[in-house]
């Protein structure tokens, strides 16, 4: 059979586009991303939504509908203090900390998730980084493997003094560094202002020694010890010289 | 077909496959007006009964770059939707019938590099397209398919749509955005200026989706045959062939760089009827 140029046209022409229908007719085209993140197929965790397939179309809002995590811890650990962190998409992530040195995007917040409930995720050959805040989280929320408690470790990256970045452009000029290359100097075992308890955690301080010191639960890892004091009545400057004392014996 | 002293004369006017031009000029446009869509509805605004799916969405090649991670987890890396798997899947049919006729006839790279390529046909004449030194342009043919290795093994490694930072068909229809990377737009523009030289720079030595559909050229059904018993060897179907194939030295086509344009046929440049055919028979 020999085929000339017209009908081979038209053949290209039908083949793609009637490939396109009959694929659109089985449910099988899709140009975007359904905010639904495929399921686990096997296993313990079949049929729970896979953080592994997070998108960076999706926002906080749309993890928070397949995950057990709010929009308000996903801001709280990357750091994003917009009105609604509902609306926060996940590719400006990869935006705000272009200039960080180190990649923090849509795996970022897909480790996050999957570490954050407790499912499992293939870190394998990978360098995920976290920022501190996200790290805090984790940590203080208990549920992590020893494995996964040295993922952590190495592939944590602080903020310096900068605020919680709420704009790209002003998230620019906050760098992080990978936890491994900064310096854990004394410094950064000072109790000030801003020393949140996710902090004193991650420096080693016991969350049972803290629970005593401040005679309650553990409050949310984000919290400062500042405000933690004031929503409770307690004078900050009683507070801090326990956890000082505390802090300095686990400094380095 | 004239008369003339009472003998039927065949005048030969070269001709061109021109359906081929009027296909390339579709999808060129389909695909720039779903590009510029989707920058306008990211923006909010843009046409809202047209297509705003991102050019990741509809390459095909997206799908070649997912496969392995699909593959092994069920899952697709970012930015790659089910359509490239789909496009993937019916532009590989349509090449295991007819060789890459997704190269010559859809893709809008290579038809903007034949664009450029007419302005060095009308500038080097006969010169046009012969600037390689053949045994040099023979090893950079098999480029392409280190390429693709390449591109598979760290999409894969990586979970990440890596060669989008040196893909120049992304940055062809996204130049005025600040998703692509300075690496893909000189990765265009040194392509455009060598297709001043030779058509189709970046088909020949660098597509790594060429190469995939290349392979097809190996064992399609449909093939360029070329007919010995009336052949009259003139090389005009070799001097056409954009892919610098020496046709009128083979009997069938089954060069991995073929792209199914139908220059060098019967149809078009061939002088002589029946005697460079696209067929899935045979030929005498």
């Amino acid at each position: 059979m020999t085929m000339t140029s017209k009908p081979l046209a038209a053949i290209v022409l039908v083949v793609i586009f009637g490939g396109i229908l009959f694929s659109s007719a089985m449910g099988w085209w899709a140009t975007t991303s359904t905010k639904e993140p495929v399921t686990f197929t096997e296993g313990e965790f079949a049929g729970e939504a896979n953080p592994a397939d997070i998108r960076g179309s999706y926002t906080f809002g749309d993890i928070s509908k397949s995950f057990d995590v709010t929009p308000e811890v996903l801001a709280q650990a990357f750091d994003i203090t917009e009105s609604d962190p509902a609306a926060f998409a996940v590719k400006e992530l990869e935006t705000i900390y272009a200039d960080s040195g180190v990649e923090i995007g849509t795996t970022s917040v897909r480790l996050f998730v999957a570490y954050y409930i407790g499912l499992p995720f293939d870190t394998t050959g990978q360098e995920i980084y976290l920022p501190q805040s996200a790290a805090d989280i984790l940590l203080a929320k208990g549920n992590l493997t020893p494995e996964q408690v040295a993922y952590l470790e190495q592939y944590t990256a602080t903020l310096g003094e900068s605020a919680p970045v709420t704009e790209p452009q002003s998230a620019a000029e906050a760098t992080p560094i990978p936890a491994e290359t900064s310096s854990t100097t004394s410094e950064e075992y000072i109790i000030k202002g801003k020393t949140t308890f996710g902090e004193l955690i991650t420096w080693g301080v016991p969350q049972e020694v803290i629970e005593q010191i401040i005679g309650a639960p553990l409050p949310d890892p984000a919290m400062t010890v500042k405000d933690f004091a004031s929503a409770n009545g307690l004078d900050f400057e009683t507070l801090k010289p326990a956890l000082q004392a505390e802090a300095d014996k686990v400094k380095p | 077909m004239v008369t003339l002293f009472g003998k039927r004369i065949r005048l030969f006017r070269p001709r061109s496959i021109w359906i081929r031009r009027v296909v390339q000029w579709f999808f060129f446009l389909l695909i720039a007006f779903i590009s510029i869509n989707h920058t306008l509805v990211e923006n909010g605004g843009g046409i809202s009964f047209f297509s705003s799916a991102s050019l990741h969405a509809v390459c095909p090649f997206g799908g070649v770059e997912t496969l392995y991670t699909f593959l092994a987890s069920g899952l697709l890396i970012k930015k790659i939707h089910d359509a490239s798997l789909v496009l993937a899947g019916i532009v590989l049919l349509l090449s295991i019938l007819f060789g890459p006729v997704f190269c010559g006839w859809v893709c809008p790279l290579g038809t903007v590099q034949e664009w450029v390529g007419k302005l060095g046909k009308k500038i080097f004449k006969r010169r046009y397209n012969h600037f390689v030194p053949a045994k040099l342009d023979n090893v950079l043919r098999y480029l392409r398919y280190g390429v693709l290795v390449w591109v598979v093994y760290v999409t894969a490694t990586t979970g990440t749509l890596i060669f989008e930072a040196y893909d120049p068909y992304f940055a062809l229809f996204n130049f005025w955005s600040t998703e692509v990377a300075w690496s893909a737009i000189a990765i265009l523009a040194v392509t455009l200026i060598l297709s001043v030289f030779v058509e189709r720079p970046w088909c020949k030595y660098a597509c790594p989706y060429g190469a995939v559909l290349g392979i097809t050229n190996l064992f399609r059904v449909f093939s360029i045959k070329r007919s010995e018993l009336t052949c009259k060897a003139d090389g005009a179907c070799s001097i056409m062939c954009p892919m610098n194939i020496p046709v009128d030295t083979k009997k069938t086509i089954r060069d991995h760089q073929c792209i199914s344009c139908l220059e060098c046929t019967s149809e078009a440049i061939c002088p002589v009827a029946k005697t460079v055919l696209f067929t899935s028979g045979g030929v005498k």
